[in-house]
Formats: structure tokens, sequence, C-alpha cells
């Protein structure tokens, strides 16, 4: 049973078992939501009917409410009422000799009003709070040997062995007068009261309690549940349960926009890309080569999906992801920063058109996901500020390179003019090979728009399925779509792509290879996104073999380029051959002219010489 | 098709692609590239890139020969042409032709490595090869100073009045 009065705003349920171990259930409750009240009683007294005397006492209590409630403080209300249940209960007792020694336990809540509960109780019937996630009791049991606890008397490790712990101190119907423990609870939001007989807490853990207790159910089922934990744990008494719930806090905005902002957005999804539509998304260079509707469900529905799931989870990961991607492969295939500005524009204008048009129908709603969607676009900025800073730091890295690519070959240049510098690590900027002639013809196709478009699409996905990191790949897959989408027929662009991949490199294993290593793994990747993409065998087939002549042609002008690098090694070797060549003539002539001189001063020296010692110099 | 028939099938357009009537040659050029192709179709394009060693060793063959690199790059990239031509009208299954396709493209990118592996180390010899002359230049400068100084020496002695 659940019930919702109007007046108080609580929720609140009740259930109550025979359990399986008794014929009778000896239970009684009182759930009036009308004037607050909830009572769960215990009756005792077995063959002397403590049934009854749980029923006198409900009955007596909730009659005394019903008529002293508007003249009475609270306090005394419950007080008396619990009072008067007793009083029934005793004279009850006292007037039937088969019912004498009957009597009940009570635990009774009364709400002062929707933030204040009284509770008050009598016997060990208990009263229990959950706040925060944590169970509280809000009672102590009225036995005898939590009475010699409470004094000193018992420790409490002695009180769960000892064997009157269970025997009541105090109940309705032992006497005409009873003393009624009265406690004032202030509720919280969220807040659950929990009303139980002892076959409950007799029977289940204080864990297993907290946790059904705080599941979040509605308390109906959470009552229920209560009552199918104990039965489990051995369902030795009567068990009975009251849930009630204290009325949840107003929602913060974070939660209006989580529940009804997330969903009234994903519902104008397609209002979003009609506006977008009509902004001229589809024309923007970004998405040049897709068809309208892919390029839309692309950019437009991906960003509307990462709004969605952001809203939902309060979160902005989604849109971050979303804008880097967008704005990182456009960066990469060498993209504009104009185009990048124009679509986050549109994008943005479309979700303002969508979002005025929720304010109309629900302003505070409207006004809230306002704040929300703007967030979220704020994230994308943020996202597409960070791709800017790295690409600043690039330029920067590279202007260092080229600078220092520069001097290197100032001083190369220098070098050679020395004659004493190598010349093979040099940035070469003209072609010395025939094979490397940029007018060179070459064999081309004059491919259809449609494969020119299948080619497109195919190096997109490849450039999307490249790893982090893998710049040179990229790079290449950027100068493949420019080489087999030119219609020149010629190998200039070839020539410039691969000149552009060649930079700076070592005339070394170290310096070549890793370039034809990203050339192989470009390869890879056209030839398994050509077959991802949406066209016919035919088109594809057609895409394919422009892609791979295109390669062809990049890996072609990448090796001579390698050629001319390797080249100056082979002239300068030639030249100092020629030299080493000629200064052995010059070492030859030398020699001969050493001698000649030598054998002219022997003759001299000789003829100096008196007669008899001529021909006898030794030299 | 299965590999080796698609093996079979490029094999049969080896006169066409390497144009055996007009060279007229057992071993016409671009023939290694050609090879090439089929080997790496027969195994199905399973081949690690730049692992055929076949493929080094008749690049290296035709160096040794005499051809440079540029002549075995033009040859790969005619072959390259001439097979993209004669796929398209052998193969009506544009999925055969794809296959055969990715395999060309592959072994364009082994030759291309290849020669340029072939480039890097002739470069690698010439720049020892060309350290060694110069310290023989040192050596023949040091030899022609002592001459020079000799035939000073000479010249003098021979001014001063042996005659």
């Amino acid at each position: 049973m659940t019930t919702k009065p109007p007046s108080l705003g609580v929720r609140v349920a009740g259930d109550t078992n025979v359990g399986k171990v008794r014929t009778t259930n000896e239970d009684s409750m009182i759930l009036d939501p009308i004037r607050g009240l909830f009572v769960v009683l215990d009756g005792m007294g077995g063959a002397n009917a403590g049934d009854i005397a749980s029923q006198m006492a409900r009955d007596a209590i909730a009659e005394f409410v019903l008529h002293r409630r508007s003249t009475m403080p609270m306090p005394a209300l419950l007080e008396q009422a619990i009072q008067t249940g007793s009083a029934t209960v005793f004279a009850a007792a006292q007037a039937n000799r088969e019912r004498h020694g009957m009597g009940t336990t009570c635990v009774a809540a009364l709400m002062v009003d929707p933030t204040h509960v009284l509770i008050g109780h009598v016997g060990d019937s208990r009263a229990y709070l959950l706040r925060g996630g944590r169970l509280q009791m809000l009672t102590r049991d009225h036995t005898i040997v939590e009475e010699l606890v409470d004094r000193g008397l018992l420790s409490p490790e002695d009180a769960e062995r000892h064997p009157y712990k269970n025997v009541l101190s105090r109940n309705l119907g032992a006497r005409s007068e009873t003393r009624v423990d009265i406690v004032e609870v202030e509720l919280k939001p969220g807040d659950r009261l929990l009303l139980c007989s002892d076959g409950l807490y007799g029977y289940a853990s204080a864990e297993g309690i907290q946790y059904i207790l705080g599941s979040g159910d509605e308390p109906e089922h959470v009552a229920r549940d209560l009552i199918d934990l104990a039965l489990r744990g051995g369902g030795g008494d009567n068990v009975t349960t009251i849930v009630l719930e204290a009325p949840a806090a107003a929602p913060s905005s974070t939660q209006i926009v989580r529940t009804n902002g997330a969903g009234a957005w994903w519902q104008r999804r397609q209002r979003f890309l009609h506006v977008a539509k009509e902004r001229g998304l589809p024309k923007n260079p970004i998405v040049r080569g897709l068809d309208p509707n892919e390029a839309l469900e692309l950019v437009a529905l991906n960003l509307c999906q990462a709004i969605y799931h952001d809203l939902e989870k309060s979160t902005g990961v989604n849109v971050w992801t979303f804008a880097q991607t967008l704005a990182g492969g456009w960066f990469e295939r060498g993209g504009e920063w104009a185009p990048l500005r124009g679509m986050m524009d549109i994008l943005g204008e479309s979700s303002r058109v969508v979002v005025d048009e929720i304010r109309t129908l629900d302003s505070q709603l409207g006004f809230l996901l306002d704040v929300a969607v703007s967030r979220a676009l704020v994230v994308a900025e943020l996202a597409l500020g960070g791709l800017l800073a790295e690409r600043l730091r690039q330029v920067d890295s590279d202007l260092i390179m080229l600078h220092t690519a520069a001097q290197e070959t100032i001083e190369g240049s220098i070098d050679e003019l020395l004659d004493t510098g190598d010349t093979g690590d040099r940035f070469i900027d003209r072609p010395t090979i025939p094979f490397l002639r940029p007018d060179r013809q070459v064999t081309n196709s004059g491919e259809s728009a449609e494969v020119i478009n299948a080619i497109e699409k195919t190096l997109t996905i490849a450039r999307a399925r490249t790893v982090p990191r893998a710049e040179l790949v990229k790079q290449i897959l950027s100068s493949l779509e420019a080489i087999a989408t030119d219609g020149a027929g010629s190998f200039a662009t070839s020539v410039l792509a691969a000149r552009d991949l060649y930079g700076v490199r070592t005339v070394d294993d170290n310096g070549i290879m890793p370039l034809f290593d990203a050339l192989d793994q470009a390869r890879i990747l056209t030839a398994s996104s050509v077959h991802q993409i949406q066209a016919s065998d035919i088109t594809r087939a057609r895409a394919l073999r422009a892609i791979s002549a295109a390669h062809q042609r990049l890996v072609g002008a990448a090796t001579g380029l390698v050629l001319e690098a390797a080249a100056p090694f082979s002239d300068k070797l030639r030249e100092a051959q020629v030299k080493t060549s000629e200064m052995r003539d010059q070492v030859a002539k030398a020699e001969r002219k050493r001698a000649e001189l030598e054998r002219r001063f022997a003759t001299n020296v000789d003829a100096s010489l008196p007669w008899g010692s001529r021909g006898n110099t030794e030299w | 098709m299965s590999d080796q028939d698609m093996a079979a099938a490029v094999s049969v357009l080896r006169d066409e692609v390497l144009d055996t009537v007009e060279q007229g040659d057992r071993d016409p050029p671009g023939t290694e590239v050609f090879d090439a192709l089929v080997r790496t179709l027969s195994i199905g394009g399973e081949s690690v890139p730049g692992l055929d060693l076949n493929l080094h060793d008749a690049v290296a063959r035709r160096l040794a020969w005499g051809d440079s690199e540029e002549v075995v790059l033009q040859d790969a990239e005619v072959v390259f042409d001439r097979l993209l031509v004669a796929v398209d009208r052998a193969f009506r299954d544009p999925a055969d032709q794809m296959v055969v396709i990715e395999a060309a493209t592959q072994v364009a990118v082994t030759v291309a490595r290849v020669v340029s592996l072939a480039a890097v180390s002739r470069a690698t010899r010439d720049r020892a090869d060309r350290l060694r002359e110069e310290m023989t230049q040192r050596q023949l400068k040091e030899v022609l100073e002592k001459q020079k100084a000799n035939i000073a020496r000479l010249e003098t002695d021979l001014a001063s009045g042996f005659r």
C-alpha cells in the first residue's frame, strides 16, 4: 500500500506477514497519511489474544488522534494517544479473565509538518532513520536487560547473552498507565523512516536492512522486500514494516538538464540538422566531396549526439572529443582556419535556434538548456584553442628546422667552395636526374567525378584510421589525394609532393627507410579503406587503381630524390679520384726533375775533382 | 579465384606487360618486377614488405651488370603502367582487379625500397672511397712538397759553382 498525502508530501507504504512459524498475525499497523499517523504494534500474550491487544490499541490510538489532533500540541497528542491505547488494552484485559496478561508494543510516527516527525514508542518495536545511506536506530528497546544496561548494571556484551533479553520492561496493557518515550526528528530531503516489529530485526541483519532501505526503490517495494528479508532469515515471528520517505529536495538545474533537457535536445536532432543544412554546412570545404546528407550526419549529427551525451552525464568530454577529431583531421589535411571557424559558427547558430524553440515551450528548461548548450560550445572552442596552440608550436618547430637546414645548406656551400666539406646531407631543390623532371608526361586515365569522390572518401577514411603521431603517413595520404585527383598528366604534382615528404634527410638507412616504411603503411591503409566506402565494385576498383598509380608515382619520385641525394657522393668521389690522379702525375714529374738535377749535380761535382779521383764520387 | 589461379592469370599477361615481342630478349627490362608480382600473388600478398629477397637479388644483379638505379626505377614504372592497362582488360571482376592492383602497388613500393637501399649503400661506399682518396692526396702532397724542396736545393747548389 503506497500513499502520497498532498499536505505532507511524504510517500509511505507498509506491509505485514505472519511469518513462517506462527499461525496468527498479532501485529497491527496504522497507515494514515491524511493525519500523518503511522504506527506498528506487536501484540503479545499468545493464547491470551495478543492480536486482539494490538488491534484494540491500534483503534484507540487512531481514534484519539482523529478527534484530538486539532486541539492538542503534537507531542502531547502522541503521548496521550499511546496512553489511551494502553489504558484500553489494560481495561479489556482486566474485564476478561481469558485476556489477562495481553499487551502490545507500539512504535508510532506522527508527522508535525513535512520536515518534522514525532516518534513515540513503548516496548521493543523499533524506529530507524536512513540518512545519507547510513542507518541509525531512533528508539531503545524497553526490555529489562536494556534497563539494566542503562543503569550501568550490565555490560552491552553481557546483555546480548542475557536469558531475559527479550522480556519487556514496558508495554501497552500491562498497566493502566505506561511511560512513553517521545523523540522529535527533523526530516531532510530523501530521508527514509522505518517502523518495524521485532520480527524484522530479529531475523534480518542491520546491514541487510540498510541495503534494502537505501536501495532507492519505491517505499512499497522496500516494505515488501524487508519482509522477504526477514522471511529468508527464518521468519520465526510476525513481521510488520512501515517505510516513510521524506519529500525529495527540489531538483537542481543540473538534474533538470540531465533528465529533461537531454531528452528535449535529442528529440529535436532532425530540426538541428535541418537548420545546419539551411545555413550551408554541407557546402563547407571541410566536408567537400561528401554527399550533403552524409556531411550532415558526419558533422551535425555527431555534435548533436555528443551534446546529448554530455547533457545526460553532466560532462564535456564528448563535445571535446568531437571538436578535436573534426579540427584535428582538418588541420592534418592542411586545412585552413577559416572553414573551421565557419563550421563552428553554423553549428553554434543551429543549436541556438533549437534551444530558442525549446524555450518557447518551456521557459525554465529553455533557459537552463541555453546555459548547458553554451557551455558545450565553449568546451568545443577550448578544444579548438588547444589544437591551434599545438599547431603554432608545430609551425614554430618547423621554422626552427627550416632555419637549421638553411644554415647547413649555407655552411655546406662554403665547404664546397673551400673543397673541404661533405655535401651529401643537404636539402635538394633542383632535379639533376632525368627521372625527376616535373614536365615528364605520365599515364593519366582522367577519372570521373564519381571516382574522384570515391578516392577522396577512401583517403578520408584512411586518414581517420591513422594512428596518432604518424604525421608522415597522414602527409603521404594527403599527397596521394592530390596526385590521384590531379588531371594534368605530368609528373610535377608527384615531384612536389615527394619533395615535401623528403624534407631534410641524411643519406643513410636511418634517414631514408622511415620514409619507405610510411609509404608502405599508407599503402596498407588505402588498400583496406577502399573496401569500406559506399560505392559500386567498379568504382572502388577504379579508385584503387588511381590511388595505386598515384602511390607508384609518389614512391618513384621519392626514390628519385634518394638517387639525387646519393649522386653527389659519386660525383665527389670521381672528383677526388681525378685530383689524386693529377697529384700522382705531379709527383712523378717532380721525381723525374729531381733525378735529372741530381744527375747534373753529380756530374758537376765529379768534374771538379782531381783527375785520379774522378768517377769515384758516391752519392 | 585462388591465389595460384590469380598468379597464373597474371602470368599470362607477361608478354604484354614486358613487351617481349618488341624487346626480343629472354629477360626484358622489368622482368624482376613482374616476377615479384607473380610471387606476391601466389602467396596471397602475405609477404613482409621489403623482404622479397629474390627481388633484392634481381635488382642487385641488374645494378652489377651496369644498369643504373634510375633505369631500374624507370623500368618498374613502365611495367606498373602497362600492368594497370592489362589488368583492366584481362580481369572482368573488379574484386580480382583490386587484388592484382594491391599486389602491384606492394611490389612497386618494394622495388623503390630496394633501389633506395642500393643507392644509399653505394653512397656509403663512395663516401668511404672518397675518404681514402683524400688520405692518399694528403700523402702525395707531402711527397710533392719534399720533392719541391729537394729540387730547390739542387737548383741552388748547381747555381753555386760546381760547373
